[in-house]
């Protein structure tokens, strides 16, 4: 059996949240290790990939180190790339770096990738990366390899091309979806059913189971979820459409398709250690209440889980 | 009868969708082609030209605002009229969209009456 974890480096949405409120969970933005013995993929690049550097960089110098890794983004929004210019690594000589995410091409991929490093918003450019860089064409079948771990990717509800990850790491499956708003649709036909003939009205029952499987489908056979839980309730309502889900449909829509541990993640910036906590526990009560066996965690910076 | 040449495609995964779109155009007289994902499409996209084209976004395998792109670069989906039709109701969605040249963001839910006023506005079918 290979040494496996997986490591949160990053936790919050939106903006990093460096707060001494708020450092019990973390204040860095989406980034999470996945490695394998020699083998590092890392999910997202959002400030949290700045220490996840700089702890390279240090094992580097005691001993020899991996220095080949795998970055696969959800997408391009700040909160997830805006570590990349502060990446020790990629300035080094000799160390390599390749890249995935959405776009319909590799050059499309790095185009992305360099565009917050062009001037006026950042003195160099990518151009200035010592590191071998790469950037990978998508696959036709959604699926890649990266030595001992495997990965599919599905695009996710989010601004703009937004993919959600299954990756298959030692016999264990780890779903990895920072930013999806859940049963969005179902939301929008509540609000406007009313408007609809009574024809049409069968019709978005049926688009209200279909978006209901897809979400079982999309998450289901996870032993590992990590997934957006942005919101309260109270903040949903008036956040509603801005690609995030509240906490509670994301714990729910855990429980229906079965999953065994769920990380809440990518916190609101504005939620401080305190507020964290109280979601935690109506995440319990919730569980409790549905007799479900699910395992439900507070994603934290620096928390480990081991996947061996 | 004189609209039989028109051909409407619709890449969307939900079966719920293939209703609307195939009451919506039941009086119009075109020729509904409906795929399940873009994958599935394209076989057929990659050598025909439809009337319209209607796009949803998120579905399994390549989404629709990717799978536009990759239309766009062929010489013969260069100028073909597409719509987007989708849950997304974002406005980096409508942006990208327009971007890659869709003439219209219609959102789900959609009543039928809407798929069938905007085929008739883009290819000025009468009701059969």
């Amino acid at each position: 059996m290979s040494r496996a974890y997986l490591r949160f480096w990053g936790v919050r949405g939106s903006y990093s949240a460096p707060f001494d409120t708020h450092l019990g969970v973390g204040g860095n933005t989406s980034c999470v290790e996945i490695r394998v013995d020699d083998h590092i993929l890392l999910c997202d690049a959002g400030t949290g990939i700045i220490p996840f550097g700089n702890e390279l960089m240090r094992q580097a110098a005691k001993q020899p180190a991996v220095k080949d890794l795998l970055i696969i983004l959800t997408h391009y929004h700040w909160d997830h790339i805006c570590g990349l210019p502060f990446f020790v690594p990629a300035f080094i000589p000799n160390w390599n770096l390749t890249f995935f995410g959405p776009g319909h091409s590799r050059r499309d991929i790095e185009e992305h990738v360099s565009a917050q490093m062009r001037a006026p918003y950042f003195p160099v450019g990518t151009e200035t990366w010592l590191a071998n860089v790469r950037y990978l064409d998508p696959p036709k079948n959604q699926k890649l390899d990266w030595g001992p771990i495997s990965f599919s990717y599905s695009s996710v509800h989010h601004p703009g091309t937004t993919y959600g990850y299954r990756i298959n790491v030692n016999g264990k499956t780890v779903l990895y979806i920072s930013d999806n708003e859940c049963l969005f649709l179902d939301k929008t036909i509540r609000q406007k059913y009313g408007e609809f003939t009574a024809e049409e009205q069968a019709l978005l029952s049926d688009m209200q189971k279909e978006e209901y499987e897809a979400e079982i489908k999309l998450i289901e056979g996870a032993d590992i979820l990590i997934h957006d839980a942005q919101y309260s309730l109270e903040d949903y309502r008036t956040k509603r459409g801005w690609g995030h889900s509240c906490y509670i449909d994301t714990v729910n829509t855990a429980i229906d398709a079965g999953v065994k541990q769920l990380y809440l993640y990518h916190h609101d910036p504005n939620y401080d250690d305190q507020v964290i906590a109280k979601i935690f526990e109506h995440c319990q009560t919730i569980i409790k209440e549905r007799n479900s066996s699910l395992e439900c965690h507070i994603a934290r910076e620096g928390m480990i889980v081991d996947l061996s | 009868m004189g609209n039989k040449q028109a051909i409407i495609v619709v890449v969307d995964d939900s079966p719920a969708m293939k209703t609307v779109f195939e009451r919506g155009t039941e009086n119009l007289g075109v020729d509904l082609r409906l795929f399940q994902s873009a994958d599935e499409s394209w076989d057929y996209l990659e050598h025909h030209q439809p009337a319209l084209l209607f796009l949803n976004i998120k579905m399994p395998g390549r989404d629709g605002l990717t799978f536009l792109k990759d239309l766009r670069e062929l010489p013969l989906h260069k100028d073909t009229r597409v719509v987007m039709i989708s849950s997304k109701d974002y406005a980096q969605d409508r942006t990208v969209a327009s971007s890659l040249g869709a003439l219209e963001f219609i959102t789900k839910p959609t009543p039928i009456r809407t798929i069938t006023d905007v085929i008739q506005k883009y290819l000025k079918v009468d009701p059969a």
